[in-house]
Protein backbone atom coordinates (compact mmCIF):
# COMPACT_ATOMS: atom_id res chain seq x y z
CA UNK A 1 0.00 0.00 0.00
CA UNK A 2 3.14 2.16 -0.17
CA UNK A 3 2.59 3.25 -3.72
CA UNK A 4 -0.30 5.22 -3.47
CA UNK A 5 -1.04 7.89 -5.69
CA UNK A 6 -2.59 11.18 -4.03
CA UNK A 7 -5.35 13.27 -5.39
CA UNK A 8 -6.38 16.53 -4.06
CA UNK A 9 -8.67 15.59 -0.51
CA UNK A 10 -11.46 16.68 0.36
CA UNK A 11 -12.57 19.69 2.41
CA UNK A 12 -12.99 17.61 6.14
CA UNK A 13 -15.55 19.16 7.69
CA UNK A 14 -15.04 21.78 10.60
CA UNK A 15 -16.25 21.61 13.93
CA UNK A 16 -19.25 24.33 12.77
CA UNK A 17 -19.82 22.14 10.04
CA UNK A 18 -20.17 19.28 12.31
CA UNK A 19 -22.09 21.28 15.02
CA UNK A 20 -24.25 22.57 11.72
CA UNK A 21 -24.96 18.82 10.37
CA UNK A 22 -27.02 18.04 13.75
CA UNK A 23 -29.96 19.94 11.58
CA UNK A 24 -30.36 16.37 9.68
CA UNK A 25 -30.69 14.36 13.57
CA UNK A 26 -33.50 17.35 14.22
CA UNK A 27 -34.96 16.66 10.67
CA UNK A 28 -35.09 12.83 11.94
CA UNK A 29 -36.62 13.85 15.42
CA UNK A 30 -39.32 16.07 13.64
CA UNK A 31 -40.36 13.15 11.57
CA UNK A 32 -40.34 11.12 14.94
CA UNK A 33 -42.50 13.58 16.63
CA UNK A 34 -45.00 14.37 13.67
CA UNK A 35 -45.63 10.44 12.80
CA UNK A 36 -45.76 9.77 16.57
CA UNK A 37 -43.01 7.47 16.44
CA UNK A 38 -42.31 7.77 20.42
CA UNK A 39 -38.60 8.16 18.90
CA UNK A 40 -37.83 11.58 19.40
CA UNK A 41 -35.76 11.64 22.94
CA UNK A 42 -33.98 8.64 22.09
CA UNK A 43 -32.76 9.91 18.32
CA UNK A 44 -31.30 13.21 20.07
CA UNK A 45 -29.82 10.87 22.61
CA UNK A 46 -28.16 8.43 20.59
CA UNK A 47 -26.64 11.16 18.10
CA UNK A 48 -25.64 12.49 21.11
CA UNK A 49 -23.93 9.68 22.32
CA UNK A 50 -22.35 8.93 19.66
CA UNK A 51 -20.83 12.29 19.17
CA UNK A 52 -18.97 12.26 22.56
CA UNK A 53 -18.28 8.37 22.68
CA UNK A 54 -16.23 9.31 18.63
CA UNK A 55 -14.85 12.07 20.48
CA UNK A 56 -13.40 10.41 23.17
CA UNK A 57 -11.96 7.61 20.83
CA UNK A 58 -10.31 10.27 18.32
CA UNK A 59 -8.87 11.74 21.04
CA UNK A 60 -7.57 8.30 22.70
CA UNK A 61 -6.83 7.30 18.89
CA UNK A 62 -4.55 10.07 18.59
CA UNK A 63 -2.82 9.82 21.52
CA UNK A 64 -1.96 5.84 20.69
CA UNK A 65 -0.79 7.06 17.00
CA UNK A 66 1.40 8.96 18.54
CA UNK A 67 2.69 7.57 21.93
CA UNK A 68 1.50 3.92 21.39
CA UNK A 69 2.91 0.74 20.15
CA UNK A 70 1.82 -2.26 18.57
CA UNK A 71 1.18 -3.83 22.48
CA UNK A 72 -1.35 -0.90 22.79
CA UNK A 73 -3.09 -1.25 19.54
CA UNK A 74 -3.75 -5.12 20.58
CA UNK A 75 -4.74 -3.85 23.60
CA UNK A 76 -7.35 -1.48 22.08
CA UNK A 77 -8.42 -4.02 20.13
CA UNK A 78 -9.10 -6.99 23.10
CA UNK A 79 -11.32 -4.22 24.74
CA UNK A 80 -13.32 -3.95 21.35
CA UNK A 81 -13.71 -7.85 21.90
CA UNK A 82 -14.89 -7.77 24.94
CA UNK A 83 -17.51 -5.44 24.20
CA UNK A 84 -18.27 -7.14 21.04
CA UNK A 85 -18.57 -10.37 22.73
CA UNK A 86 -20.89 -8.48 25.55
CA UNK A 87 -22.65 -7.22 22.89
CA UNK A 88 -23.78 -10.42 20.35
CA UNK A 89 -24.05 -12.34 23.53
CA UNK A 90 -27.11 -10.26 24.98
CA UNK A 91 -28.79 -10.75 21.07
CA UNK A 92 -28.94 -13.92 22.12
CA UNK A 93 -30.16 -13.74 26.13
CA UNK A 94 -31.35 -16.81 27.39
CA UNK A 95 -29.13 -18.89 25.53
CA UNK A 96 -26.74 -20.92 27.79
CA UNK A 97 -23.06 -19.33 28.07
CA UNK A 98 -24.52 -16.31 25.34
CA UNK A 99 -21.67 -13.82 26.11
CA UNK A 100 -18.82 -16.45 26.89
CA UNK A 101 -19.57 -18.27 23.81
CA UNK A 102 -20.02 -14.71 21.87
CA UNK A 103 -16.75 -13.25 23.04
CA UNK A 104 -14.47 -16.31 22.43
CA UNK A 105 -15.89 -16.74 18.64
CA UNK A 106 -15.44 -12.73 17.95
CA UNK A 107 -12.06 -13.03 19.23
CA UNK A 108 -11.39 -16.00 17.40
CA UNK A 109 -13.09 -14.11 13.91
CA UNK A 110 -10.85 -11.38 14.69
CA UNK A 111 -7.41 -13.14 15.50
CA UNK A 112 -7.94 -15.69 12.61
CA UNK A 113 -8.32 -13.23 10.51
CA UNK A 114 -5.45 -10.18 11.49
CA UNK A 115 -3.15 -12.69 12.10
CA UNK A 116 -3.17 -13.79 8.27
CA UNK A 117 -3.58 -9.98 7.06
CA UNK A 118 -0.54 -9.26 9.41
CA UNK A 119 1.43 -12.99 8.38
CA UNK A 120 1.36 -12.13 4.91
CA UNK A 121 2.04 -8.65 5.29
CA UNK A 122 -1.12 -7.74 3.53
CA UNK A 123 -1.73 -4.87 5.86
CA UNK A 124 1.06 -2.70 8.04
CA UNK A 125 1.52 -3.86 11.53
CA UNK A 126 1.30 -0.04 12.63
CA UNK A 127 -1.50 0.63 15.06
CA UNK A 128 -2.89 3.69 12.65
CA UNK A 129 -3.49 0.44 10.50
CA UNK A 130 -4.13 -2.08 12.83
CA UNK A 131 -6.98 -0.53 15.06
CA UNK A 132 -8.77 0.69 12.24
CA UNK A 133 -8.78 -2.54 10.15
CA UNK A 134 -9.23 -4.62 13.41
CA UNK A 135 -12.43 -2.62 14.58
CA UNK A 136 -13.92 -3.22 11.09
CA UNK A 137 -13.54 -7.25 11.49
CA UNK A 138 -14.55 -7.21 15.20
CA UNK A 139 -17.61 -5.11 14.54
CA UNK A 140 -18.62 -7.67 11.60
CA UNK A 141 -17.86 -10.61 13.43
CA UNK A 142 -19.60 -8.70 16.41
CA UNK A 143 -23.25 -8.99 14.07
CA UNK A 144 -22.23 -11.73 12.77
CA UNK A 145 -22.03 -13.49 15.71
CA UNK A 146 -24.88 -11.88 17.57
CA UNK A 147 -27.10 -12.64 14.34
CA UNK A 148 -25.72 -16.69 14.56
CA UNK A 149 -26.29 -17.06 18.09
CA UNK A 150 -30.05 -15.41 18.01
CA UNK A 151 -30.85 -17.78 15.05
CA UNK A 152 -30.09 -20.63 17.17
CA UNK A 153 -31.83 -19.90 20.13
CA UNK A 154 -35.38 -18.98 18.55
CA UNK A 155 -34.79 -22.62 16.35
CA UNK A 156 -33.71 -24.42 18.65
CA UNK A 157 -36.33 -22.98 21.10
CA UNK A 158 -38.94 -23.75 18.17
CA UNK A 159 -37.82 -27.09 17.10
CA UNK A 160 -37.29 -28.65 20.56
CA UNK A 161 -39.37 -31.51 19.43
CA UNK A 162 -37.78 -32.46 16.36
CA UNK A 163 -34.03 -32.19 18.17
CA UNK A 164 -35.87 -34.50 20.72
CA UNK A 165 -36.99 -36.79 17.98
CA UNK A 166 -33.56 -37.16 16.85
CA UNK A 167 -31.97 -37.50 19.61
CA UNK A 168 -34.19 -40.63 20.58
CA UNK A 169 -33.02 -42.00 17.18
CA UNK A 170 -29.94 -42.40 18.57
CA UNK A 171 -28.40 -39.19 16.58
CA UNK A 172 -26.06 -37.38 19.17
CA UNK A 173 -26.11 -33.67 19.51
CA UNK A 174 -24.03 -32.68 16.94
CA UNK A 175 -26.21 -34.67 14.26
CA UNK A 176 -29.68 -33.58 16.37
CA UNK A 177 -28.90 -29.83 15.89
CA UNK A 178 -26.74 -30.01 12.44
CA UNK A 179 -29.74 -28.44 10.78
CA UNK A 180 -30.32 -25.47 13.33
CA UNK A 181 -26.60 -24.82 13.32
CA UNK A 182 -26.27 -24.65 9.67
CA UNK A 183 -29.29 -22.33 9.59
CA UNK A 184 -27.84 -20.45 11.97
CA UNK A 185 -24.07 -19.93 10.29
CA UNK A 186 -26.01 -18.85 6.80
CA UNK A 187 -28.80 -16.39 8.29
CA UNK A 188 -25.28 -14.70 9.65
CA UNK A 189 -23.42 -14.53 7.18
CA UNK A 190 -26.26 -13.21 4.37
CA UNK A 191 -25.30 -9.82 5.47
CA UNK A 192 -21.97 -9.60 4.66
CA UNK A 193 -22.49 -12.44 1.21
CA UNK A 194 -25.19 -9.70 0.07
CA UNK A 195 -23.27 -6.31 0.56
CA UNK A 196 -20.30 -8.19 -1.23
CA UNK A 197 -22.22 -9.04 -3.98
CA UNK A 198 -23.05 -5.07 -4.53
CA UNK A 199 -20.45 -3.61 -3.73
CA UNK A 200 -19.65 -0.87 -5.54
CA UNK A 201 -22.74 -1.43 -7.38
CA UNK A 202 -25.62 0.50 -4.23
CA UNK A 203 -23.11 1.99 -2.49
CA UNK A 204 -19.35 2.61 -2.21
CA UNK A 205 -17.99 0.90 0.94
CA UNK A 206 -16.58 2.56 3.74
CA UNK A 207 -12.96 1.70 3.57
CA UNK A 208 -12.84 3.18 -0.13
CA UNK A 209 -14.87 6.26 0.55
CA UNK A 210 -12.68 7.42 3.32
CA UNK A 211 -9.10 6.96 1.39
CA UNK A 212 -11.21 8.50 -1.66
CA UNK A 213 -12.47 11.38 0.98
CA UNK A 214 -8.45 11.43 2.23
CA UNK A 215 -7.03 12.20 -1.72
CA UNK A 216 -6.28 8.50 -2.36
CA UNK A 217 -6.48 7.72 -6.01
CA UNK A 218 -9.75 5.92 -6.78
CA UNK A 219 -7.84 2.63 -8.14
CA UNK A 220 -5.74 2.73 -4.74
CA UNK A 221 -8.57 2.85 -2.71
CA UNK A 222 -10.25 -0.14 -4.55
CA UNK A 223 -7.39 -2.09 -3.62
CA UNK A 224 -7.80 -1.43 0.11
CA UNK A 225 -11.34 -2.39 -0.51
CA UNK A 226 -10.81 -5.35 -2.14
CA UNK A 227 -8.74 -6.57 0.81
CA UNK A 228 -11.13 -5.23 3.67
CA UNK A 229 -14.36 -7.30 1.82
CA UNK A 230 -12.43 -10.23 2.07
CA UNK A 231 -11.33 -10.21 5.49
CA UNK A 232 -15.54 -9.55 5.68
CA UNK A 233 -16.01 -12.78 4.89
CA UNK A 234 -13.50 -14.52 6.56
CA UNK A 235 -14.11 -12.67 9.95
CA UNK A 236 -17.97 -13.31 10.59
CA UNK A 237 -17.74 -16.75 8.94
CA UNK A 238 -14.97 -17.75 11.28
CA UNK A 239 -16.85 -16.57 14.14
CA UNK A 240 -20.80 -17.75 13.42
CA UNK A 241 -19.14 -21.25 12.98
CA UNK A 242 -17.16 -20.94 16.25
CA UNK A 243 -20.36 -19.56 18.08
CA UNK A 244 -22.60 -21.93 16.94
CA UNK A 245 -20.23 -24.93 17.59
CA UNK A 246 -19.22 -23.39 20.77
CA UNK A 247 -23.11 -23.50 21.45
CA UNK A 248 -23.47 -26.52 21.36
CA UNK A 249 -21.80 -27.74 24.17
CA UNK A 250 -24.15 -25.92 26.36
CA UNK A 251 -27.15 -26.58 24.87
CA UNK A 252 -26.72 -30.62 25.76
CA UNK A 253 -25.62 -32.10 28.63
CA UNK A 254 -23.30 -35.03 29.28
CA UNK A 255 -26.43 -37.23 28.97
CA UNK A 256 -26.65 -36.00 25.70
CA UNK A 257 -30.19 -34.18 26.06
CA UNK A 258 -31.43 -30.88 24.99
CA UNK A 259 -30.92 -28.53 28.16
CA UNK A 260 -34.08 -26.62 28.56
CA UNK A 261 -33.69 -22.43 28.53
CA UNK A 262 -36.21 -19.74 28.40
CA UNK A 263 -36.17 -16.03 26.39
CA UNK A 264 -36.60 -13.39 28.50
CA UNK A 265 -39.66 -11.70 27.87
CA UNK A 266 -38.84 -8.79 25.35
CA UNK A 267 -35.92 -10.48 23.49
CA UNK A 268 -37.53 -12.59 21.26
CA UNK B 1 -18.28 -40.77 28.14
CA UNK B 2 -19.22 -44.12 29.67
CA UNK B 3 -19.35 -47.01 27.30
CA UNK B 4 -22.23 -49.14 26.58
CA UNK B 5 -22.06 -52.62 28.37
CA UNK B 6 -25.21 -53.74 26.34
CA UNK B 7 -24.15 -56.26 23.68
CA UNK B 8 -26.01 -55.29 20.01
CA UNK B 9 -29.51 -56.40 19.33
CA UNK B 10 -30.49 -59.51 20.42
CA UNK B 11 -28.09 -60.38 23.13
CA UNK B 12 -29.40 -59.66 26.31
CA UNK B 13 -33.37 -59.22 26.89
CA UNK B 14 -34.17 -55.57 28.31
CA UNK B 15 -35.04 -54.92 31.91
CA UNK B 16 -36.01 -51.84 33.60
CA UNK B 17 -35.91 -51.25 37.33
CA UNK B 18 -37.41 -47.95 39.59
CA UNK B 19 -35.69 -47.89 42.95
CA UNK B 20 -37.03 -45.17 45.05
CA UNK B 21 -37.27 -42.66 42.00
CA UNK B 22 -38.85 -39.07 42.20
CA UNK B 23 -38.44 -36.90 39.62
CA UNK B 24 -39.05 -33.16 40.42
CA UNK B 25 -39.49 -30.39 37.52
CA UNK B 26 -39.39 -27.03 39.51
CA UNK B 27 -38.98 -27.90 42.62
CA UNK B 28 -42.71 -29.80 42.78
CA UNK B 29 -42.46 -33.58 42.51
CA UNK B 30 -43.93 -34.91 39.12
CA UNK B 31 -42.79 -38.84 40.19
CA UNK B 32 -42.51 -39.92 43.93
CA UNK B 33 -41.07 -42.56 45.74
CA UNK B 34 -41.81 -45.30 42.53
CA UNK B 35 -40.27 -48.89 42.71
CA UNK B 36 -41.26 -51.02 40.34
CA UNK B 37 -39.78 -53.34 37.73
CA UNK B 38 -40.95 -53.34 33.83
CA UNK B 39 -40.28 -56.89 33.17
CA UNK B 40 -38.49 -58.47 30.26
CA UNK B 41 -40.38 -59.03 27.22
CA UNK B 42 -44.26 -58.41 26.87
CA UNK B 43 -45.82 -54.93 26.83
CA UNK B 44 -46.24 -53.35 29.79
CA UNK B 45 -48.98 -50.50 29.84
CA UNK B 46 -48.48 -47.59 32.08
CA UNK B 47 -51.93 -45.88 32.85
CA UNK B 48 -53.68 -43.36 35.05
CA UNK B 49 -55.06 -40.02 34.58
CA UNK B 50 -52.96 -36.76 33.31
CA UNK B 51 -50.23 -35.17 35.16
CA UNK B 52 -50.00 -39.11 37.21
CA UNK B 53 -45.84 -38.32 35.60
CA UNK B 54 -46.77 -41.61 33.26
CA UNK B 55 -44.68 -39.00 30.20
CA UNK B 56 -42.31 -38.65 32.95
CA UNK B 57 -41.38 -42.43 33.62
CA UNK B 58 -41.12 -43.16 29.77
CA UNK B 59 -38.67 -40.31 29.34
CA UNK B 60 -36.35 -42.26 32.39
CA UNK B 61 -36.45 -45.46 30.75
CA UNK B 62 -34.53 -43.29 27.44
CA UNK B 63 -32.73 -41.01 29.89
CA UNK B 64 -34.61 -37.84 28.61
CA UNK B 65 -35.16 -37.36 32.10
CA UNK B 66 -32.43 -38.43 35.60
CA UNK B 67 -34.35 -38.91 38.51
CA UNK B 68 -33.76 -36.48 40.89
CA UNK B 69 -33.34 -39.22 43.75
CA UNK B 70 -33.25 -43.06 43.71
CA UNK B 71 -31.77 -45.36 40.97
CA UNK B 72 -32.60 -46.52 37.59
CA UNK B 73 -31.15 -49.49 35.47
CA UNK B 74 -31.59 -50.82 32.50
CA UNK B 75 -30.15 -54.70 31.33
CA UNK B 76 -29.12 -54.65 35.17
CA UNK B 77 -26.29 -51.79 34.60
CA UNK B 78 -27.17 -47.84 35.96
CA UNK B 79 -28.77 -45.74 33.55
CA UNK B 80 -25.12 -43.44 33.89
CA UNK B 81 -22.88 -46.41 32.59
CA UNK B 82 -25.22 -46.61 29.50
CA UNK B 83 -23.94 -44.50 26.16
CA UNK B 84 -26.67 -42.01 25.58
CA UNK B 85 -26.80 -42.34 21.82
CA UNK B 86 -26.71 -46.12 22.02
CA UNK B 87 -29.49 -46.45 25.00
CA UNK B 88 -31.48 -44.54 22.62
CA UNK B 89 -31.09 -46.66 19.76
CA UNK B 90 -31.95 -50.06 21.64
CA UNK B 91 -34.74 -48.56 23.80
CA UNK B 92 -36.93 -45.92 21.10
CA UNK B 93 -39.03 -43.40 21.99
CA UNK B 94 -42.15 -42.93 20.14
CA UNK B 95 -43.57 -39.15 21.74
CA UNK B 96 -47.10 -37.62 21.70
CA UNK B 97 -46.08 -35.06 19.81
CA UNK B 98 -44.77 -36.65 16.45
CA UNK B 99 -42.96 -34.61 13.92
CA UNK B 100 -41.42 -35.13 10.59
CA UNK B 101 -37.67 -34.86 10.33
CA UNK B 102 -37.25 -35.25 6.73
CA UNK B 103 -38.87 -33.42 3.32
CA UNK B 104 -39.75 -36.65 2.17
CA UNK B 105 -41.32 -40.27 3.80
CA UNK B 106 -37.99 -42.13 2.76
CA UNK B 107 -35.48 -39.34 3.97
CA UNK B 108 -37.49 -39.01 7.17
CA UNK B 109 -37.10 -43.03 7.79
CA UNK B 110 -33.65 -42.72 7.07
CA UNK B 111 -33.01 -40.01 9.75
CA UNK B 112 -31.98 -42.94 12.01
CA UNK B 113 -30.84 -45.59 9.66
CA UNK B 114 -29.30 -44.09 6.54
CA UNK B 115 -28.44 -47.33 5.12
CA UNK B 116 -32.32 -48.22 4.59
CA UNK B 117 -33.42 -49.70 0.99
CA UNK B 118 -36.10 -48.68 -0.71
CA UNK B 119 -37.60 -51.86 0.09
CA UNK B 120 -36.99 -51.83 3.49
CA UNK B 121 -38.71 -48.50 3.66
CA UNK B 122 -41.53 -49.70 1.85
CA UNK B 123 -41.95 -52.84 4.25
CA UNK B 124 -41.54 -50.51 7.78
CA UNK B 125 -44.68 -48.11 5.62
CA UNK B 126 -46.27 -51.50 5.65
CA UNK B 127 -46.00 -52.54 9.28
CA UNK B 128 -47.86 -49.04 10.47
CA UNK B 129 -50.31 -49.43 7.36
CA UNK B 130 -48.65 -46.58 5.36
CA UNK B 131 -48.55 -48.73 2.67
CA UNK B 132 -50.17 -45.95 0.18
CA UNK B 133 -47.38 -44.18 0.78
CA UNK B 134 -44.73 -43.70 -2.15
CA UNK B 135 -41.37 -43.00 -1.29
CA UNK B 136 -41.01 -39.55 -2.13
CA UNK B 137 -44.17 -38.27 -0.57
CA UNK B 138 -43.47 -34.73 1.22
CA UNK B 139 -44.13 -35.51 4.56
CA UNK B 140 -45.55 -31.73 5.10
CA UNK B 141 -49.31 -32.69 4.15
CA UNK B 142 -49.93 -35.89 6.17
CA UNK B 143 -52.44 -36.16 8.37
CA UNK B 144 -51.80 -35.79 12.68
CA UNK B 145 -52.46 -39.97 12.25
CA UNK B 146 -50.48 -40.35 9.46
CA UNK B 147 -47.48 -38.23 10.93
CA UNK B 148 -48.08 -40.44 14.35
CA UNK B 149 -47.25 -43.76 12.19
CA UNK B 150 -44.40 -42.41 10.52
CA UNK B 151 -42.64 -41.57 13.67
CA UNK B 152 -43.30 -45.32 14.38
CA UNK B 153 -41.80 -46.17 11.06
CA UNK B 154 -38.72 -44.20 11.93
CA UNK B 155 -38.72 -45.43 15.52
CA UNK B 156 -38.80 -49.23 13.89
CA UNK B 157 -35.96 -48.33 11.30
CA UNK B 158 -33.51 -48.21 13.95
CA UNK B 159 -34.60 -51.84 15.18
CA UNK B 160 -34.65 -51.06 18.69
CA UNK B 161 -34.98 -54.18 21.50
CA UNK B 162 -37.33 -52.04 23.54
CA UNK B 163 -39.72 -49.64 21.84
CA UNK B 164 -41.57 -46.94 24.41
CA UNK B 165 -45.06 -45.49 22.94
CA UNK B 166 -46.55 -42.42 24.62
CA UNK B 167 -49.83 -42.18 23.68
CA UNK B 168 -49.30 -44.07 20.30
CA UNK B 169 -52.94 -43.95 18.74
CA UNK B 170 -54.46 -40.74 20.76
CA UNK B 171 -54.65 -38.97 16.53
CA UNK B 172 -55.42 -42.77 14.93
CA UNK B 173 -59.06 -44.12 14.08
CA UNK B 174 -59.56 -47.45 15.03
CA UNK B 175 -58.52 -49.27 12.25
CA UNK B 176 -54.83 -47.78 12.00
CA UNK B 177 -54.82 -47.74 15.84
CA UNK B 178 -55.30 -51.81 15.32
CA UNK B 179 -51.95 -51.60 13.02
CA UNK B 180 -49.95 -49.85 15.69
CA UNK B 181 -51.08 -52.81 18.58
CA UNK B 182 -49.99 -55.40 15.60
CA UNK B 183 -46.53 -53.76 15.63
CA UNK B 184 -46.03 -53.88 19.40
CA UNK B 185 -46.98 -57.81 19.29
CA UNK B 186 -44.62 -58.08 16.40
CA UNK B 187 -41.90 -57.07 18.40
CA UNK B 188 -42.47 -59.00 21.68
CA UNK B 189 -43.21 -62.05 19.14
CA UNK B 190 -39.14 -61.07 18.48
CA UNK B 191 -38.27 -60.72 22.40
CA UNK B 192 -39.10 -57.36 22.70
CA UNK B 193 -39.98 -55.54 25.19
CA UNK B 194 -42.60 -52.50 25.02
CA UNK B 195 -44.04 -50.19 27.36
CA UNK B 196 -47.09 -47.78 26.51
CA UNK B 197 -48.46 -44.88 27.94
CA UNK B 198 -52.57 -45.33 27.26
CA UNK B 199 -55.33 -43.68 28.13
CA UNK B 200 -57.47 -46.53 26.73
CA UNK B 201 -58.71 -49.29 28.76
CA UNK B 202 -59.56 -51.41 26.32
CA UNK B 203 -56.47 -51.67 24.72
CA UNK B 204 -54.40 -51.86 27.74
CA UNK B 205 -56.82 -55.03 28.23
CA UNK B 206 -56.08 -56.19 24.66
CA UNK B 207 -52.22 -55.81 24.43
CA UNK B 208 -50.80 -55.42 28.21
CA UNK B 209 -49.14 -58.42 29.86
CA UNK B 210 -47.85 -56.19 32.62
CA UNK B 211 -49.84 -52.88 33.95
CA UNK B 212 -48.49 -50.05 36.00
CA UNK B 213 -51.65 -47.81 37.43
CA UNK B 214 -49.59 -44.29 38.48
CA UNK B 215 -51.78 -41.36 40.36
CA UNK B 216 -50.36 -37.58 41.04
CA UNK B 217 -46.94 -38.94 40.40
CA UNK B 218 -46.90 -42.10 42.76
CA UNK B 219 -47.81 -45.41 42.15
CA UNK B 220 -50.86 -47.39 42.56
CA UNK B 221 -50.50 -50.82 41.96
CA UNK B 222 -48.79 -52.92 39.20
CA UNK B 223 -48.75 -56.50 38.20
CA UNK B 224 -50.64 -58.46 35.36
CA UNK B 225 -54.16 -57.68 33.67
CA UNK B 226 -55.84 -60.51 35.75
CA UNK B 227 -54.26 -59.94 38.83
CA UNK B 228 -55.28 -56.34 38.93
CA UNK B 229 -58.88 -56.72 37.64
CA UNK B 230 -60.74 -54.11 35.46
CA UNK B 231 -61.67 -52.51 38.32
CA UNK B 232 -57.80 -52.25 40.11
CA UNK B 233 -57.14 -50.31 36.70
CA UNK B 234 -59.94 -48.21 37.60
CA UNK B 235 -58.50 -46.99 40.40
CA UNK B 236 -56.21 -44.44 38.64
CA UNK B 237 -59.66 -42.69 37.22
CA UNK B 238 -58.02 -43.78 33.77
CA UNK B 239 -60.10 -41.69 30.96
CA UNK B 240 -61.69 -43.39 28.18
Amino acid sequence: MDDVVAVPAAEIPTWWGVVASFALVALAALVSWRVRLGLTRELVWVALRALVQLVAVGLLLGLVFEFGGLATAFGWLAIMVAIGGQVAGRRARGLPGAVRVATIAVAFGAVATMGILLLLGIIDATPMVVIPVGGMVISWTMVATGVALRRVRDSVGSSRDRIEARLALGLNPTQAYEQQRRDAVRTALLPAIDSTKVVGLIALPGAMTGLILAGVEPLAAIRYQIVVMYMLLAGPALAAATATWMAERDLFDSAQRLRRFSVPAGSS
Amino acid sequence: MAVSQIPTNGGVNPTFQLQDVTVKHNGRAVLEHITVDIPRGGVTAVVGPSGAGKSTMLRILNRFEDPSQGRVTFAGAPMSSHDPALLRRRVGLLSQRPVALAECVADDLRVGAADLSDSDVTQLLSRVDLAELSLGQGTAGLSGGELQRLALARALAVEPSVLLLDEPTSALDSEAAGAVDQVARDLVDQGGTVVVVSHDLDRVRRIASHVVVLRRGRLVEHGSPQELGYSDVDKGNVDG
